[in-house]
Protein backbone atom coordinates (compact mmCIF):
# COMPACT_ATOMS: atom_id res chain seq x y z
CA UNK A 1 0.00 0.00 0.00
CA UNK A 2 1.19 3.74 -1.03
CA UNK A 3 -0.26 6.29 0.07
CA UNK A 4 -0.46 9.52 -2.79
CA UNK A 5 -1.02 13.09 -1.66
CA UNK A 6 -1.65 15.19 -4.56
CA UNK A 7 -1.45 19.21 -4.18
CA UNK A 8 -3.74 20.80 -7.35
CA UNK A 9 -4.66 25.01 -7.50
CA UNK A 10 -8.57 25.25 -7.33
CA UNK A 11 -8.93 25.08 -11.31
CA UNK A 12 -7.66 22.01 -11.25
CA UNK A 13 -9.26 20.49 -8.27
CA UNK A 14 -12.77 21.43 -10.17
CA UNK A 15 -13.68 24.27 -7.34
CA UNK A 16 -13.74 26.81 -10.02
CA UNK A 17 -11.96 29.41 -12.05
CA UNK A 18 -9.73 32.79 -11.43
CA UNK A 19 -13.07 33.72 -9.04
CA UNK A 20 -11.95 30.65 -7.01
CA UNK A 21 -8.16 31.50 -6.79
CA UNK A 22 -8.56 32.91 -3.04
CA UNK A 23 -9.59 29.56 -2.11
CA UNK A 24 -7.89 28.26 1.43
CA UNK A 25 -5.74 24.72 1.97
CA UNK A 26 -8.66 22.24 1.53
CA UNK A 27 -7.42 18.56 2.48
CA UNK A 28 -9.88 15.91 0.86
CA UNK A 29 -9.36 12.35 0.93
CA UNK A 30 -10.12 11.41 -2.11
CA UNK A 31 -8.30 11.96 -5.43
CA UNK A 32 -9.44 15.03 -7.96
CA UNK A 33 -9.56 15.07 -11.34
CA UNK A 34 -6.73 14.06 -12.83
CA UNK A 35 -5.71 12.49 -9.47
CA UNK A 36 -8.48 9.49 -10.55
CA UNK A 37 -6.48 8.64 -13.37
CA UNK A 38 -3.06 8.67 -11.69
CA UNK A 39 -5.18 7.08 -8.62
CA UNK A 40 -5.97 3.97 -11.41
CA UNK A 41 -2.88 3.65 -12.84
CA UNK A 42 -1.64 2.81 -9.05
CA UNK A 43 -4.48 0.52 -8.30
CA UNK A 44 -2.00 -2.80 -8.39
CA UNK A 45 -0.48 -1.44 -5.80
CA UNK A 46 -3.35 -0.89 -3.34
CA UNK A 47 -2.97 2.76 -2.74
CA UNK A 48 -4.26 5.85 -0.87
CA UNK A 49 -4.56 9.01 -2.43
CA UNK A 50 -5.58 11.98 -0.88
CA UNK A 51 -6.05 15.84 -2.51
CA UNK A 52 -4.75 19.23 -1.73
CA UNK A 53 -6.56 21.95 -2.85
CA UNK A 54 -5.28 25.72 -2.83
CA UNK A 55 -6.02 28.59 -4.80
CA UNK A 56 -3.41 30.40 -7.01
CA UNK A 57 -3.75 33.77 -5.11
CA UNK A 58 -4.29 32.25 -1.71
CA UNK A 59 -0.97 31.03 -1.54
CA UNK A 60 0.80 33.95 -2.94
CA UNK A 61 -0.91 35.94 -0.61
CA UNK A 62 -0.72 33.59 2.32
CA UNK A 63 2.24 31.63 1.79
CA UNK A 64 3.00 30.78 5.57
CA UNK A 65 -0.76 29.73 6.24
CA UNK A 66 -0.47 27.54 2.74
CA UNK A 67 2.13 25.83 3.97
CA UNK A 68 1.31 25.60 7.36
CA UNK A 69 -1.83 23.59 6.65
CA UNK A 70 -0.56 22.19 3.50
CA UNK A 71 2.03 20.45 6.43
CA UNK A 72 -0.81 19.77 8.70
CA UNK A 73 -2.38 17.55 6.10
CA UNK A 74 0.91 15.63 5.44
CA UNK A 75 1.77 14.82 9.39
CA UNK A 76 -1.97 13.75 9.74
CA UNK A 77 -2.44 11.59 6.07
CA UNK A 78 1.78 10.83 6.14
CA UNK A 79 2.01 10.33 2.49
CA UNK A 80 4.98 8.00 0.41
CA UNK A 81 4.87 10.56 -2.78
CA UNK A 82 4.07 14.27 -2.84
CA UNK A 83 2.83 15.07 -6.50
CA UNK A 84 2.08 18.79 -7.25
CA UNK A 85 0.70 20.02 -10.66
CA UNK A 86 0.95 19.76 -13.97
CA UNK A 87 1.34 23.51 -14.03
CA UNK A 88 2.30 23.87 -17.73
CA UNK A 89 2.86 27.42 -18.20
CA UNK A 90 0.75 28.97 -15.57
CA UNK A 91 3.17 30.96 -13.34
CA UNK A 92 1.37 31.19 -9.77
CA UNK A 93 0.98 27.93 -9.81
CA UNK A 94 4.15 26.62 -11.35
CA UNK A 95 5.90 28.91 -8.39
CA UNK A 96 3.68 27.52 -5.93
CA UNK A 97 3.70 23.80 -7.04
CA UNK A 98 7.86 24.48 -7.38
CA UNK A 99 7.64 25.72 -3.13
CA UNK A 100 5.77 23.44 -2.23
CA UNK A 101 7.48 20.52 -3.67
CA UNK A 102 10.97 21.56 -2.45
CA UNK A 103 9.44 22.41 1.05
CA UNK A 104 7.73 18.52 1.53
CA UNK A 105 10.92 17.16 0.41
CA UNK A 106 13.47 19.39 2.54
CA UNK A 107 11.07 18.87 5.73
CA UNK A 108 9.65 14.90 5.30
CA UNK A 109 12.37 13.55 2.77
CA UNK A 110 10.16 11.66 0.39
CA UNK A 111 10.04 12.05 -3.32
CA UNK A 112 8.29 15.20 -4.62
CA UNK A 113 7.33 15.26 -8.30
CA UNK A 114 5.59 18.29 -10.42
CA UNK A 115 5.60 19.19 -14.08
CA UNK A 116 5.86 22.44 -15.96
CA UNK A 117 7.05 24.22 -18.54
CA UNK A 118 10.73 24.71 -19.23
CA UNK A 119 9.84 28.48 -19.27
CA UNK A 120 7.68 28.41 -16.64
CA UNK A 121 8.67 30.75 -12.92
CA UNK A 122 8.64 28.16 -10.84
CA UNK A 123 11.71 26.39 -12.82
CA UNK A 124 13.69 28.98 -10.29
CA UNK A 125 11.88 28.00 -7.21
CA UNK A 126 12.84 24.20 -7.37
CA UNK A 127 14.68 22.93 -4.41
CA UNK A 128 17.33 19.76 -4.83
CA UNK A 129 16.12 16.47 -5.65
CA UNK A 130 12.86 17.72 -6.65
CA UNK A 131 11.64 16.22 -9.95
CA UNK A 132 10.19 18.36 -12.43
CA UNK A 133 8.51 16.76 -15.82
CA UNK A 134 8.86 18.53 -18.67
CA UNK A 135 5.40 19.81 -20.21
CA UNK A 136 4.57 21.51 -23.19
CA UNK A 137 3.02 25.17 -22.94
CA UNK A 138 -0.60 23.81 -22.35
CA UNK A 139 -2.44 20.96 -21.22
CA UNK A 140 -2.85 19.60 -24.60
CA UNK A 141 0.02 17.69 -23.55
CA UNK A 142 -1.80 16.11 -20.05
CA UNK A 143 -1.70 12.32 -21.73
CA UNK A 144 1.38 12.12 -21.98
CA UNK A 145 2.81 14.27 -18.62
CA UNK A 146 0.13 11.91 -16.55
CA UNK A 147 1.70 8.74 -18.00
CA UNK A 148 4.90 10.17 -16.77
CA UNK A 149 4.05 10.84 -13.43
CA UNK A 150 2.59 7.34 -13.13
CA UNK A 151 6.15 6.02 -15.01
CA UNK A 152 8.11 7.74 -12.60
CA UNK A 153 6.00 6.44 -8.87
CA UNK A 154 5.98 2.88 -10.63
CA UNK A 155 9.92 3.44 -10.23
CA UNK A 156 10.03 5.29 -7.27
CA UNK A 157 8.21 2.29 -5.81
CA UNK A 158 10.99 -0.51 -7.15
CA UNK A 159 13.26 1.48 -5.37
CA UNK A 160 15.38 0.94 -8.66
CA UNK A 161 18.19 3.81 -8.68
CA UNK A 162 19.17 3.41 -12.29
CA UNK A 163 15.67 3.37 -13.45
CA UNK A 164 15.17 6.32 -12.02
CA UNK A 165 17.81 8.27 -12.65
CA UNK A 166 17.95 7.39 -16.47
CA UNK A 167 13.88 8.76 -16.56
CA UNK A 168 15.47 12.06 -14.82
CA UNK A 169 17.97 12.53 -17.34
CA UNK A 170 15.59 11.77 -20.43
CA UNK A 171 12.18 13.41 -18.98
CA UNK A 172 13.32 16.07 -16.27
CA UNK A 173 13.89 19.28 -17.15
CA UNK A 174 17.84 19.94 -15.78
CA UNK A 175 17.37 22.74 -13.62
CA UNK A 176 20.72 24.48 -13.58
CA UNK A 177 20.95 25.85 -9.85
CA UNK A 178 23.63 26.26 -7.24
CA UNK A 179 23.13 23.98 -4.08
CA UNK A 180 25.52 24.11 -1.00
CA UNK A 181 26.50 20.48 -0.57
CA UNK A 182 28.81 19.28 2.10
CA UNK A 183 31.71 16.86 0.99
CA UNK A 184 34.51 15.14 2.52
CA UNK A 185 37.58 16.81 0.63
CA UNK A 186 37.74 20.47 0.05
CA UNK A 187 37.76 22.09 -3.21
CA UNK A 188 41.27 22.25 -3.82
CA UNK A 189 41.72 18.81 -2.85
CA UNK A 190 38.92 17.57 -5.37
CA UNK A 191 40.54 19.72 -8.45
CA UNK A 192 43.69 18.57 -7.57
CA UNK A 193 42.64 14.79 -8.01
CA UNK A 194 40.70 15.79 -10.75
CA UNK A 195 44.14 17.18 -12.63
CA UNK A 196 45.95 14.16 -11.39
CA UNK A 197 43.83 11.46 -12.95
CA UNK A 198 43.42 13.34 -15.98
CA UNK A 199 47.29 13.53 -16.47
CA UNK A 200 48.08 10.04 -14.89
CA UNK A 201 44.97 8.67 -17.97
CA UNK A 202 42.77 7.70 -14.94
CA UNK A 203 38.97 8.01 -15.81
CA UNK A 204 37.45 11.52 -14.07
CA UNK A 205 34.06 13.09 -14.11
CA UNK A 206 34.12 16.80 -13.80
CA UNK A 207 32.13 18.18 -11.33
CA UNK A 208 30.49 20.95 -13.87
CA UNK A 209 28.30 19.86 -16.39
CA UNK A 210 29.14 20.21 -19.82
CA UNK A 211 26.79 22.21 -21.78
CA UNK A 212 26.32 20.39 -24.77
CA UNK A 213 26.60 22.70 -28.28
CA UNK A 214 25.72 21.63 -31.64
CA UNK A 215 27.91 22.02 -34.48
CA UNK A 216 26.75 24.39 -36.43
CA UNK A 217 27.77 24.89 -40.73
CA UNK A 218 29.50 28.16 -41.25
CA UNK A 219 27.42 30.16 -43.69
CA UNK A 220 29.64 32.14 -46.30
CA UNK A 221 28.50 35.25 -48.11
CA UNK A 222 25.89 34.77 -50.98
CA UNK A 223 26.88 38.01 -52.83
CA UNK A 224 29.41 40.12 -52.37
CA UNK A 225 30.15 42.72 -49.75
CA UNK A 226 29.15 45.82 -52.34
CA UNK A 227 26.20 44.22 -52.40
CA UNK A 228 25.47 43.53 -49.24
CA UNK A 229 22.88 44.95 -46.60
CA UNK A 230 24.77 44.30 -43.03
CA UNK A 231 23.09 43.96 -40.17
CA UNK A 232 24.56 44.91 -36.48
CA UNK A 233 23.56 42.44 -33.35
CA UNK A 234 24.28 42.83 -29.63
CA UNK A 235 24.06 41.38 -26.74
CA UNK A 236 25.98 44.05 -24.75
CA UNK A 237 22.34 45.81 -23.82
CA UNK A 238 22.27 48.86 -25.86
CA UNK A 239 18.88 50.89 -25.61
CA UNK A 240 17.58 54.13 -26.41
CA UNK A 241 18.29 56.53 -23.24
CA UNK A 242 16.00 55.89 -20.62
CA UNK A 243 15.30 51.95 -21.73
CA UNK A 244 11.56 52.39 -23.34
CA UNK A 245 11.31 49.02 -23.51
CA UNK A 246 12.35 47.86 -20.28
CA UNK A 247 15.39 45.34 -21.25
CA UNK A 248 16.21 43.69 -18.52
CA UNK A 249 20.22 44.54 -17.56
CA UNK A 250 20.28 40.52 -16.75
CA UNK A 251 19.04 36.89 -17.81
CA UNK A 252 17.72 39.20 -21.04
CA UNK A 253 13.82 37.26 -21.77
CA UNK A 254 13.40 39.67 -25.16
CA UNK A 255 15.32 41.12 -27.84
CA UNK A 256 14.65 44.57 -29.36
CA UNK A 257 15.41 46.18 -32.39
CA UNK A 258 16.34 50.10 -32.38
CA UNK A 259 16.39 52.30 -35.66
CA UNK A 260 20.01 53.55 -36.49
CA UNK A 261 18.24 55.13 -39.87
CA UNK A 262 19.60 59.10 -40.74
CA UNK A 263 22.07 58.34 -38.04
CA UNK A 264 26.22 58.49 -38.32
CA UNK A 265 27.13 57.49 -35.43
CA UNK A 266 25.46 56.35 -31.34
CA UNK A 267 25.77 59.28 -29.37
CA UNK A 268 26.48 59.93 -25.77
CA UNK A 269 23.51 60.49 -24.03
CA UNK A 270 20.79 59.37 -26.82
CA UNK A 271 21.87 55.42 -26.20
CA UNK A 272 22.92 53.58 -22.66
CA UNK A 273 23.88 50.42 -21.87
CA UNK A 274 21.58 48.17 -19.69
CA UNK A 275 24.23 44.86 -18.59
CA UNK A 276 25.35 44.18 -15.11
CA UNK A 277 28.03 41.60 -16.42
CA UNK A 278 30.84 44.53 -17.61
CA UNK A 279 31.27 48.05 -16.30
CA UNK A 280 29.11 49.89 -19.03
CA UNK A 281 30.30 53.77 -18.84
CA UNK A 282 32.92 53.40 -21.71
CA UNK A 283 30.09 52.46 -23.99
CA UNK A 284 28.04 54.69 -22.37
CA UNK A 285 30.45 57.36 -23.27
CA UNK A 286 30.47 56.12 -26.74
CA UNK A 287 28.10 53.75 -27.69
CA UNK A 288 29.98 53.14 -31.16
CA UNK A 289 32.45 51.21 -28.76
CA UNK A 290 29.91 48.41 -28.30
CA UNK A 291 27.29 48.85 -31.58
CA UNK A 292 30.00 50.22 -34.25
CA UNK A 293 27.32 52.22 -36.89
CA UNK A 294 30.31 55.21 -37.04
CA UNK A 295 32.92 52.54 -38.68
CA UNK A 296 29.82 51.15 -41.14
CA UNK A 297 28.63 54.16 -42.31
CA UNK A 298 32.44 55.15 -43.41
CA UNK A 299 32.58 51.65 -45.29
CA UNK A 300 29.02 52.06 -46.39
CA UNK A 301 29.68 55.80 -48.13
CA UNK A 302 33.04 54.02 -49.19
CA UNK A 303 30.82 51.72 -51.08
CA UNK A 304 32.66 48.59 -49.06
CA UNK A 305 29.31 47.49 -48.72
CA UNK A 306 25.88 48.10 -49.89
CA UNK A 307 23.55 49.12 -47.07
CA UNK A 308 23.85 48.82 -43.29
CA UNK A 309 20.63 47.87 -41.80
CA UNK A 310 18.47 50.15 -40.60
CA UNK A 311 17.92 48.92 -36.94
CA UNK A 312 20.10 47.41 -34.84
CA UNK A 313 19.10 43.80 -32.82
CA UNK A 314 20.30 43.62 -28.98
CA UNK A 315 19.46 41.40 -26.26
CA UNK A 316 21.04 41.50 -22.27
CA UNK A 317 23.67 37.90 -22.85
CA UNK A 318 24.68 38.06 -19.06
CA UNK A 319 23.27 35.84 -16.50
CA UNK A 320 20.67 34.31 -19.02
CA UNK A 321 20.37 30.63 -19.86
CA UNK A 322 22.11 28.90 -22.90
CA UNK A 323 18.28 27.56 -23.98
CA UNK A 324 16.73 30.70 -23.49
CA UNK A 325 19.58 32.62 -25.42
CA UNK A 326 19.30 30.20 -28.63
CA UNK A 327 15.42 31.14 -28.65
CA UNK A 328 16.08 34.51 -28.98
CA UNK A 329 18.91 33.94 -31.18
CA UNK A 330 16.46 31.90 -33.43
CA UNK A 331 13.61 35.18 -33.37
CA UNK A 332 16.99 37.53 -33.72
CA UNK A 333 17.80 35.40 -36.86
CA UNK A 334 14.31 34.88 -38.77
CA UNK A 335 13.80 38.14 -38.49
CA UNK A 336 16.97 38.82 -40.30
CA UNK A 337 16.31 36.40 -43.06
CA UNK A 338 12.96 37.84 -43.16
CA UNK A 339 14.35 41.50 -44.01
CA UNK A 340 16.86 40.87 -47.04
CA UNK A 341 19.96 40.97 -44.49
CA UNK A 342 22.68 39.48 -45.70
CA UNK A 343 25.52 39.49 -43.22
CA UNK A 344 26.07 40.67 -40.24
CA UNK A 345 28.16 41.79 -37.81
CA UNK A 346 27.85 40.82 -33.56
CA UNK A 347 29.26 42.56 -30.78
CA UNK A 348 29.33 40.24 -27.71
CA UNK A 349 31.24 41.74 -24.34
CA UNK B 1 27.97 36.26 -39.37
CA UNK B 2 30.45 37.21 -37.47
CA UNK B 3 31.08 37.81 -33.86
CA UNK B 4 33.81 39.98 -32.21
CA UNK B 5 34.42 39.48 -28.56
CA UNK B 6 37.14 39.23 -26.49
CA UNK B 7 35.76 35.78 -25.14
CA UNK B 8 36.60 33.59 -28.11
CA UNK B 9 36.78 30.22 -26.54
CA UNK B 10 33.20 30.76 -25.27
CA UNK B 11 31.74 31.86 -28.95
CA UNK B 12 33.88 28.81 -29.94
CA UNK B 13 32.24 26.80 -27.87
CA UNK B 14 28.70 27.29 -28.11
CA UNK B 15 29.67 26.79 -31.56
CA UNK B 16 29.94 29.92 -33.32
CA UNK B 17 31.37 29.77 -36.94
CA UNK B 18 33.91 32.99 -37.55
CA UNK B 19 34.58 34.70 -34.67
CA UNK B 20 37.33 37.99 -34.13
CA UNK B 21 39.21 39.32 -31.08
CA UNK B 22 37.54 42.73 -29.76
CA UNK B 23 39.68 45.47 -27.86
CA UNK B 24 38.22 44.70 -24.29
CA UNK B 25 35.21 42.58 -23.47
CA UNK B 26 33.55 45.79 -21.77
CA UNK B 27 33.98 48.03 -25.21
CA UNK B 28 34.82 44.83 -27.67
CA UNK B 29 34.87 47.50 -30.69
CA UNK B 30 36.52 50.77 -28.93
CA UNK B 31 39.93 52.27 -27.60
CA UNK B 32 38.87 55.12 -25.44
CA UNK B 33 42.83 55.91 -25.40
CA UNK B 34 42.93 57.38 -28.75
CA UNK B 35 41.55 60.57 -29.80
CA UNK B 36 38.25 60.63 -31.45
CA UNK B 37 39.15 60.70 -34.70
CA UNK B 38 42.07 58.53 -34.46
CA UNK B 39 39.82 56.00 -32.08
CA UNK B 40 37.27 56.40 -35.31
CA UNK B 41 39.90 54.83 -37.77
CA UNK B 42 41.13 51.86 -35.78
CA UNK B 43 37.29 51.19 -35.20
CA UNK B 44 36.79 51.36 -39.31
CA UNK B 45 40.19 49.16 -39.79
CA UNK B 46 38.64 46.66 -36.93
CA UNK B 47 35.31 46.23 -39.12
CA UNK B 48 37.07 46.48 -42.32
CA UNK B 49 38.98 43.04 -41.08
CA UNK B 50 35.73 41.47 -39.88
CA UNK B 51 34.67 42.67 -43.18
CA UNK B 52 37.24 40.61 -44.88
CA UNK B 53 36.65 37.77 -42.34
CA UNK B 54 32.78 37.45 -44.06
CA UNK B 55 34.37 37.51 -47.29
CA UNK B 56 36.96 34.14 -46.57
CA UNK B 57 35.13 31.08 -47.84
CA UNK B 58 34.57 28.65 -44.62
CA UNK B 59 34.16 25.00 -44.19
CA UNK B 60 34.64 25.36 -40.67
CA UNK B 61 35.01 27.43 -37.50
CA UNK B 62 37.83 30.08 -37.33
CA UNK B 63 39.29 32.70 -35.12
CA UNK B 64 40.51 35.56 -36.97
Amino acid sequence: MIKVLHYLNQFFAGIGGEEKAGQEVLFLSQPVGIGSVLENAFKAHGVAYATIACGDNYFHEAEENALRAIGAAIDQFRPDIFLAGPAFNAGRYGIACAKVCSWVRDNWRIPAITAMHEDNPGTREIGRHVFVLQTGASAASMQDVLRRYSLLVERLIAQDQKAIEDFRAEYCLAIPRRFTIRTDKPDYVRAADLLLARLSGQSYESEIPRIETQAHTVPNLTVSLAEATVALVTEGGLVPKGNPDRLESSRGSRYFKYSVHGRSDLKHGEFEAMHTGYDTSTVDRDPDRLVPLDAMRVLESGQRIKKVHDQYFVTTGTGAMPSKMAELGAGIAAEIAGAGIDAVILTAT
Amino acid sequence: MVVITCLANVAAQVGVGRIMSGSKFHFPVGQPELPAPEELRWRVALIEKALASLEARLEEPKIF
